[in-house]
């Protein structure tokens, strides 16, 4: 703005101009705050409804409040029993929130952890080589974010009940059916196109003549790896591990009819808690569930930026 | 320690077969006696399948149930939160097509009633008979068609009741006078004419019961009276009526709230619009009405239940066990602690967080304890409640399950996408 009042008064049309910059300059402000809003606004709700009590219309903020729904959930002793001791016996009994919470984020690392193992080495074929029925491989990774999760789900638990028959049989004690290892290797199906397709982009864009020159200096194949492959892709790894954790995260389907619903994840929880409509429990749940992702997101948001050599699809498709 | 526990077990038979002592062997398929169903269960886990929407109901098993099964019985309860019961179903399905029979399935009891009983019974996968063979089905009156027909189907001892419920109403007595209430269908009709858009009702749909039910009580009223209705479906019966009923329903609409374009789709979203004032009248199934609501913080501490004068559906729901559950002795000695007069007295008290009202005969306890705990949860229904009296009064049975299809198919088709009726 400095730089514009010696030209506004000799000069109309960059005037004009200034002020038009001006405007664009105030309605991109606009648009960010406003997309903003929209962002935390339901964050927002969450909070008033987590504490608040007989929050009716016509009251636009409510005007009791109370931790009904925290003492609900076995999170905090009642009123008036709130000492220390109390709280270190109630968490130490672990609330049901706290062990889904649990359950979920190691559902979730586990998850992430075998689909990058898995994912990488497809990725690096998908996004660096050309080969007869590429198309196809790729239209296959993809399938599982098209086909309906129920589509396969109900089968597969059949086709576990019977392996897990199976293996009983032959002395071997595995339940897949009903068991937290069932809904894991379950999670993978829907988390798999995520992995694979993120990182195929971050290959597509990768020069493996680095790694010809580091093996003519000498450098084994795991020096190799850790040396110049894995620092060349980090930040496309970040990004697949953030979708994979995600991803499990928030299943609910697969999760219930795999897991038999004996595996009880927060998504369990929030499900049905939401067929109550008790909405101080479903948003203090509702925190408790996107707490963890918000946290992930901040710590990952450098990796998330558009000049990121990480976002890229199968590269040129 | 192992021997304290023993001893409580035993105490706890001796404590049960006193309340009813016609167990037979036959009633239990598997089982030499009750004693050998007690002492099997030790030790056992039980997975209790049930809706889990209500954090008052899981944390009244959790309370109620959990703690005298571990303490007296030494059976672990493994409550499996459900947001449907169909969901219960179809595992039990899926177990008996995977060919998990025996005791090879997962679930050792369902909270269930209706089509999901219905659906089992007919595939032939519930364990049973065994309803009338545990010890504390002596207080249940088997020969109340409302207890040995769920939704005009045969119970035969495959399910034992845990709870009843009423269809009534609640009102804010805040905003509207107990001697306007409308107290019946045709009372209700005039109130809505004269009060536009303060009135809905749930849309009848599946998963929506209790506006089915709304709808289903009209029928008895416009057709003079419920006994006809009694029995197997009657095709002549319901076209006779149902133009009339939805006739009346279309009238309605206008003067309803957003004009019966739309309708509240759940429970809850019906208990949210009556707390937000922007409808009189909530719906529920309770017989202490919206106590638990109250307590709760969903509706205003001032609603309290009322009731018309006839015409109003109560039935009871009940617990079920696959035919492959694993631990079917530790779920034997759960429906038969849920019949124990104690519990069922903790039950109907809104204090405790439970839903619904009584299974068993309170008229039957002869226990002196017992009684005086049926007496105390008699005076402690709370003042949300509406007069016991007035509920009895009104109670009839609910009719054949195939009402309740053709009811919903037809209402949505007539009443809210105005097809038109036939002639």
């Amino acid at each position: 703005m400095s730089d514009a009042a010696p030209t506004a008064s000799t000069n109309v049309s960059a005037r004009d101009g200034n002020v038009g910059a001006a405007v664009r300059k105030v309605i991109f402000y606009l648009t960010i705050a406003f997309m903003c809003l929209m962002l935390v606004l339901p964050v927002i709700a969450f909070f008033f409804n987590a504490f608040a009590f007989r929050w009716f219309y016509p009251q636009f903020i409510p005007k009791e409040w109370s931790l009904q729904a925290w003492e609900r959930l076995d999170l905090i002793p009642p009123e008036g029993e709130r000492t220390l001791a109390n709280f270190i016996a109630l968490w130490l009994e672990v609330p049901d929130a706290v062990s889904a919470l649990w359950l979920s984020l190691s559902i979730g690392a586990v998850v992430t952890g075998i689909s990058i193992l898995i994912g990488l080495p497809a990725a690096r074929a998908l996004g660096l080589y050309r080969f007869r029925g590429k198309r196809i491989v790729e239209f296959m990774i993809i399938t599982p974010t098209i086909v309906p999760p129920i589509a396969f789900s109900l089968g597969l638990n059949i086709n576990f009940i019977r392996w897990d028959l199976a293996l009983a049989d032959a002395g071997i004690p595995l339940d897949l059916a009903g068991s937290v290892v069932g809904v894991a290797i379950v999670h993978l199906v829907p988390v798999m196109p995520y992995v694979v397709l993120t990182l195929s982009g971050v290959f597509a864009n990768y020069n493996a003549d680095f790694e010809a020159q580091a093996r003519s200096l000498g450098a084994g194949p795991i020096r190799i790896f850790f040396d110049v492959t894995f620092p060349a892709i980090l930040p496309g790894l970040f990004v697949a591990g953030l979708f994979a954790f995600l991803v499990s995260w928030s299943q609910y389907l697969l999760t219930f009819l795999i897991g038999q619903g004996r595996v009880i994840t927060l998504p369990m929880l929030l499900f049905s808690a939401a067929g109550s409509g008790n909405n101080a429990v479903i948003a203090v749940l509702s925190l408790i569930f996107i707490a963890p992702a918000v946290l992930i997101l901040l710590v990952a948001s450098r990796y998330l930026s558009g000049d990121s050599s990480a976002v890229g699809g199968f590269g040129r498709v | 320690m192992q021997t304290m526990k023993r001893m409580a077990g035993v105490l706890a038979v001796a404590a049960a077969t006193a309340f009813g002592t016609h167990a037979v062997a036959d009633d239990l398929p598997g089982f030499g006696s009750w004693d050998e169903v007690v002492e099997q269960a030790h030790g056992q886990t039980v997975f209790w399948y049930m809706w889990g929407g209500s954090d008052n109901i899981n944390g009244f098993v959790d309370n109620f149930y959990g703690k005298p099964l571990m303490e007296e019985y030494g059976i672990t309860l493994e409550r499996v939160p459900l947001a449907d019961t169909v969901d219960a179903v179809n595992q039990v399905i899926s177990e008996q097509e995977a060919g998990a029979t025996g005791d090879k399935g997962t679930i050792d009891l369902i909270w269930i009633n209706g089509e999901n009983f219905f659906t089992l019974r007919q595939a032939d996968l519930l364990y049973g008979p065994w309803a009338e063979g545990v010890p504390n089905s002596a207080l249940v009156d088997w020969a109340n068609p409302a207890i040995n027909l769920d939704f005009g189907r045969p119970v035969e001892g495959y399910e034992s009741p845990w709870s009843s419920a009423q269809f009534h109403f609640v009102y804010d007595s805040a905003r509207l006078n107990e001697g306007d209430l409308p107290r019946s269908y045709a009372e209700l009709g005039d109130w809505i004419a004269a009060n536009p858009g303060r009135f809905s009702y749930i849309a009848p749909g599946p998963g929506a019961f209790v506006g089915t039910r709304f709808v289903k009580q009209l029928f008895f009223e416009v057709s003079g009276g419920h006994a006809q209705w009694v029995g197997p479906f009657n095709e002549e019966l319901y076209n006779k009526w149902a133009p009339e009923v939805w006739k009346m329903l279309i009238a309605w609409k206008p003067n309803l709230w957003r004009e019966g374009e739309t309708y509240p789709a759940s429970n809850a979203e019906l208990r949210d619009l009556f707390a937000n004032g922007e409808v009189e009248f909530d719906f529920t199934q309770s017989p202490s009405g919206p106590a638990s609501n109250i307590e709760s913080g969903l509706v205003p501490p001032t609603s309290r239940a009322f009731a018309f004068d006839a015409n109003l559906i109560g039935d009871f729901n009940y617990v079920a066990i696959p035919f492959n559950a694993p631990n079917k002795a530790a779920a034997l000695v759960t429906a038969n602690l849920i019949l124990r007069p104690d519990r069922q007295a903790a039950q109907v008290q809104p204090a405790n967080g439970f839903c619904c009202g009584w299974a068993i005969d309170v008229a039957r306890v002869s226990d002196a304890g017992q009684q005086a705990a049926v007496a105390e949860a008699m005076q402690n229904l709370g003042d949300a409640a509406a007069d016991p009296a007035r509920l009895a009064a009104a109670l009839v049975a609910d009719i054949a399950a195939e009402y309740q299809s053709r009811i919903e198919a037809d209402w949505q088709a007539h009443v809210l996408r105005g097809e038109p009726l036939p002639n």
